[in-house]
């Protein structure tokens, strides 16, 4: 079977979709479902006949080897209908497994492609509830529906033919009482969901608060506030005790009750079914009769009590279900790329406007082009809008008039196209919980010694007892925060396209630091364009122009006509060279 | 006294605490296991009635639907007492969890992934629940029916008893025999779902670099290997968990044919078997009774199974080893006279390799502002942490007013220092609680005086429920966020501020405000700051070099 392969799940919003998907081991779990349901009436049927056969030896009618045959017999269909079982069992079993691949798949899938912006409103410990834990309860819904619908249905039709073939009108009377059952499971259901639902919130709130408490734990160990975060865990964790008591409570203890309902018939078997072996009732049984009536009721009636579970469990996979859907996208691949082939790409603004429709725009008027191989720094004092420029570039922040990249509207580009042409480092450094290297190739093989000497890093990574494969902890916790920065970099070089933008990328360095790397970076990147966004100055006589953003204007230039005739920027340069705040320019 | 704790003990609290529950829990349980003897009982009496040509009375038939309802009403009652006996587990597991939280060294939160240590806390802790209530006790009340079971069945048939000795321990090897091969399976699926669970915030927090660097397919790739890993995990125990009740059900048709086989026998092997065909019947239900809480026993077992790898990692979580807790003792109370902070001779080092610091010493007085230089990497934020107590040193002495800082009790800390770090940890709650961090003693005034003095308050106004709006990371700017930072420092008016590289990362504007709002904190304080630029700000403050000399300037 083709069980290693994850699948794309067309209309992934449709529960449908996801048994669709699993014809193959659905198939075989309704050939052997029907076949070990219909086999069940088997038990209870040789059952009799071996208590009948043991009756007419002990009345000697029959010899032993009678009952031997029937013992061999009995046995062998036993064998066969337990081998469906067993069949039967591993196919639901695996069902589940891959829908609950696939749905985590697509899950994931429309994860990774959501914006930024709509993941911040997401709270992350309700986001991980909601990947994780409904995706197991929403599968084993529909695992226990898929067994129910043989383990329930098929066998209850078989049960009950059994029984109106041996005496209908006794069959009918016993089974009366069922319907009671069923309707009394129709009406709590809801009372079951809503107990339930409550549950899943708490159990949300829960863990909510479990990651505030270990990710944040060292912030309030600082502050001195440990304990009474512990006594505020204390107080999620009774709220969980008392909702997960009254969830459990509906659940689980409805079915003996069911179960006492619908066997208010045995009474009536008992009873009326002695009459037909006495000869005095509807029908005229033997003791096999009888036994068999008696025991396919009784499997009857606790089958029918499963079917309140069956409600239960279709109806918390609902409630899962109504939450995981919204995440639920159609797969999105790479898109197309038509990218055309210019060199050397060059990059032009004209007429620039940075910022949210909605809002004020940031950001006006700003024209320059670059070339290949020229560093521009961008800096300014004013409050919000570097950053924002920056973000522009990969389309966090919408823009009006017009940047052309390799002589293409922007914002005309899909998201792929964009990342093939601009490289961007925000000021996060954005790592993942692997090895060093891998923080840097990102599954792209190749060589990052001197990626990690361009950012003056290898000689750390060197002393590092396993080196590039030390493991940098969650979100980079084991590396300094100079060396987050700096590792953040040497990816951003190593996987950089044509223009690279770098949202203050020396923040974290000492100043000699970030000399050599900007050395470095000149002959690295010597065939891209830098856009560098900085509040420090240091570097900017080096750069080949400069991009002042002062009070919602622009100046593109170059660093001495900029001190020459611009009295803003010399004072912001000044201010920096000479230290401190108060100096004269 | 030393608080060595593992699941055992955590347990045994928690069962010694609620005893009421635990003696009821077991007598509902017991009274459950008699009740369910009767029906095949009375059954017996029914057909043995019927062979001999007699009647059934209606009170025989009533009192067969009366034990069964007993019965099952009791089942009811068991299936509650168990719930809340397992949540009475988990919720007193999950307190001791959180207590040992507080006594882990700052150490560990660095060394392990916050998902992870929350999937002990979640995931991890549900096994142990389902450890009890569809484990351990469900196998308690299991067994009991199987030996009041074999207790009557060898009582109706001696033949049938000791046919069921045999079988019933060749079904416990075979039992076992799937558990072995079950265990190591539910191990690979459980590191393998803390992978995954720990893969999607991980991806939350990247997802900039995951769109900007094209990295879309490559973290799925990463996330279906993990899935996949579960998967192979999951199918491999299906596979036995597939095979196994077929198995037994199996087992208890070839008891039944030997039975009945043996029974139809003439001679001393019907005497040994003895049974009259109303027994028969009754025999037949009771094995059928036997097997099913043996099958239920296989359940439970592999419940347990899947339970040991999450109690391995609660006991491996219980038994980190522990910081030596501050003493809590009024006693010692720093002198005035001492300074406020002293570094004797420090050497500190993460791990045994690298030292990080090297014999350092200075003091710091009252009142004094000093700033913290170096190299990127030289150890400077490691100062901070030596003086929050968060690190014991390797040798030397950290002394705050002359005490040891790893000997501040934990609720002193707020008052002594206000700790303004590189970024903003972002607590889950509202606003005013990202300053007060829930502190009982920082009440609303102080909060908002807290964000008067940094220039927070209008802005907190203007939010939709003032200083009671949920906090998220769309509501503030980078810069609002810095001054968040230094109003929660300062909220309970501290005597030390320790300034982690405060204005990395901002605008000059913003830095304007910050530094501003840094000024008016600092005021009447000792201040310690960490700055990678000599030459910024430092306004004939003492400075103090850690690491060698070499920074270019």
């Amino acid at each position: 079977m083709s069980h290693q392969r994850i699948h794309k799940v067309p209309q992934p919003d449709h529960i449908w979709s996801y048994f669709r998907l699993e014809t193959r081991p659905l198939v075989l779990v309704t050939v052997s479902g029907i076949l070990y349901n219909v086999g069940m009436v088997a038990g209870p049927y040789f059952e009799g006949q071996l208590a009948q056969c043991l009756f007419d030896i002990m009345k000697g009618y029959k010899t032993v080897s009678a009952m031997v045959s029937l013992a061999a017999l009995y046995l062998s269909v036993i064998l066969f209908v337990q081998a469906m079982r067993a069949l039967k069992r591993f196919g639901v079993r695996r069902f589940a497994n891959d829908t609950s691949r696939n749905m985590r798949h697509m899950l994931y899938n429309s994860l990774v492609h959501m914006s930024r912006e709509k993941l911040e409103k997401e709270n992350l410990g309700s986001v991980m509830t909601k990947a994780v834990a409904d995706v197991d309860t929403c599968v084993e819904g529909m695992r226990k529906f898929t067994t129910e619908v043989f383990d329930t249905g098929v066998v209850l039709v078989a049960y009950t033919v059994m029984l109106f073939s041996y005496d209908w009108r006794l069959a009918l009377l016993s089974c009366a009482f069922t319907p009671f059952a069923y309707l009394i499971a129709g009406h709590l259901k809801g009372r079951v969901a809503q107990t339930n639902a409550a549950y899943k919130k708490s159990a949300g709130r829960l863990n909510g608060a479990t990651m505030d408490r270990v990710s944040n734990a060292v912030t309030y160990r600082v502050y001195g506030c440990e304990q009474n975060r512990d006594a505020a865990y204390e107080v999620r964790l009774s709220d969980y005790e008392k909702r997960a008591v009254a969830a459990n409570l509906w659940e689980n203890t409805m079915q003996p009750l069911y179960n006492i309902i619908s066997m208010c018939g045995a009474v009536l078997i008992l009873y009326l079914g002695a009459q037909n072996v006495l000869g005095t009732g509807w029908k005229s049984w033997d003791i096999a009769a009888f036994t068999t009536f008696l025991s396919c009721f009784t499997k009857m009636a606790l089958k029918s009590s499963h079917a309140a579970k069956l409600f239960n469990a279709v109806q918390k996979a609902q409630v899962s279900w109504a939450r995981i859907k919204p995440l639920m996208k159609e797969y999105i691949g790479l898109d197309s790329i038509s990218l055309p082939n210019v060199k050397p790409i060059e990059l032009i603004l004209s007429n620039v406007s940075v910022g949210w429709t909605d809002g004020e725009t940031v950001l006006k008027d700003i024209s320059f082009s670059a070339h290949p191989g020229q560093i521009i720094g961008v800096t300014g004092p004013v409050a919000c809008g570097k950053s924002t420029l920056g973000k522009g570039f990969i389309g966090e922040v919408p823009y009006c008039g017009s940047i052309r990249v390799a002589g293409r509207e922007l914002r005309e580009l899909s998201h792929c196209e964009r990342s093939q042409l601009i490289s961007y480092m925000g000021h996060e450094p954005e790592l993942i919980s692997d090895t060093l290297a891998e923080n840097i190739r990102l599954g792209e093989p190749g060589e990052i010694e001197p990626f990690l000497r361009a950012v003056c890093l290898d000689e750390e990574v060197r002393q590092m007892p396993q080196g590039a494969d030390t493991p940098v902890g969650s979100g980079g916790v084991r590396l300094s925060g100079g060396q987050q920065a700096r590792v953040a970099l040497a990816r951003t070089l190593y996987n950089s396209r044509s223009v690279l933008v770098l949202d203050d990328p020396f923040s974290a360095l000492d100043q000699g630091t970030e000399q050599t790397i900007l050395e470095n970076l000149r002959v690295l990147a010597k065939d891209k364009i830098v856009i560098l966004f900085s509040h420090r100055l240091y570097q900017f006589p080096t750069f080949d122009r400069v991009l002042f953003l002062y009070g919602g204007r622009s100046i593109f230039s170059t660093h001495e006509k900029l001190m020459q005739k611009n009295p803003d920027y010399a004072k912001l340069y000044l201010e920096q060279i000479n230290g401190g705040g108060g100096h004269e320019t | 006294m030393k608080h060595k704790k593992s699941l055992g003990t955590v347990l045994r609290l928690v069962v010694a605490t609620s005893t009421a529950t635990s003696v009821f829990t077991i007598l509902v349980i017991v009274l459950a296991v008699i009740t369910a003897l009767f029906p095949p009982l009375i059954l017996e009496r029914v057909v043995n009635n019927l062979t001999t040509g007699r009647g059934i009375r209606i009170s025989l038939a009533l009192s067969y639907l009366g034990f069964i309802a007993l019965s099952g009403l009791l089942e009811s009652g068991q299936n509650v007492m168990i719930t809340v006996f397992g949540q009475k587990v988990t919720h007193g597991l999950r307190s001791a969890l959180c207590v040992k939280l507080h006594r882990l060294p700052a150490a560990y939160f660095t060394s392990h992934e916050a998902g992870k240590i929350a999937s002990c806390f979640v995931n991890d802790v549900d096994t142990v629940d389902s450890l009890f209530t569809d484990g351990i006790i469900s196998m308690f009340a299991d067994g009991c029916k199987v030996v009041s079971i074999l207790v009557v069945i060898f009582y109706k048939s001696t033949g049938l008893g000791f046919l069921m000795l045999l079988v019933t321990p060749l079904l416990f090897t075979m039992t076992r025999l799937f558990q072995k091969r079950m265990l190591s399976a539910q191990f690979e699926n459980r590191v393998a779902v803390s992978k995954v669970n720990n893969h999607v915030p991980e991806t939350i927090r990247n997802i900039r670099m995951i769109h900007v660097l094209l990295r879309e397919q490559y973290m799925e790739q990463r996330y279906d290997d993990y899935i996949s890993e579960s998967y192979r995990a999951t199918d491999k125990s299906n596979l036995y968990d597939s095979i196994y009740s077929p198995i037994v059900i199996f087992v208890r048709s070839c008891v039944i044919a030997v039975m009945m086989v043996c029974a139809a026998m003439g001679g001393g092997i019907r005497e040994f078997f003895g049974i009259s065909v109303g027994t028969a019947v009754a025999v037949i239900a009771y094995v059928g009774q036997v097997f099913e809480p043996l099958e239920s026993l296989g359940m439970e077992i592999q419940n347990i199974q899947s339970a040991v790898a999450g109690v391995k990692r609660i006991d491996e979580f219980l038994a980190e080893p522990e910081r030596e807790m501050p003493k809590n003792s009024n006693a010692k109370k720093g002198s005035d006279a001492a300074p406020i902070v002293r570094f004797d001779h420090v050497r500190f080092g993460y791990d045994d390799n690298n030292d990080v610091l090297q014999n350092l010493s200075f003091t710091v007085s009252r009142g004094e502002a000093v700033t913290f230089v170096g190299r990127t990497g030289a150890g400077k934020s490691t100062v901070f942490r030596l003086l929050l107590g968060l690190y014991r040193p390797l040798e030397g002495r950290v002394l705050i007013e002359g005490l040891g800082a790893s000997d501040i009790p934990d609720e002193k800390k707020r008052h002594l220092f206000g700790y303004v770090e590189q970024s903003f940890h972002l607590v889950e709650g509202t606003v005013a609680e990202q300053i007060s961090l829930f502190d009982p003693a920082v009440g609303r005034e102080q909060v908002e005086s807290a964000a008067k003095l940094v220039g927070l308050h209008d802005s907190i106004l203007a939010l939709p429920d003032g200083y009671d709006t949920p906090a998220s990371e769309a509501a503030f700017s980078q810069g609002q966020f810095q001054l968040l930072s230094i109003a929660r420092a300062v909220a309970a008016s501290p005597e030390i501020l320790l300034l982690d590289e405060i204005t990395a990362n901002l605008d000059s504007n913003t830095e304007c405000h910050v530094l501003d709002a840094l000024e008016r904190a600092a005021k009447g304080r000792t201040v310690l700051s960490i700055s990678h630029r000599l030459q910024e700000h430092v306004n004939g403050q003492r400075i103090i070099q850690i690491g060698a000399s070499d920074v270019a300037v």
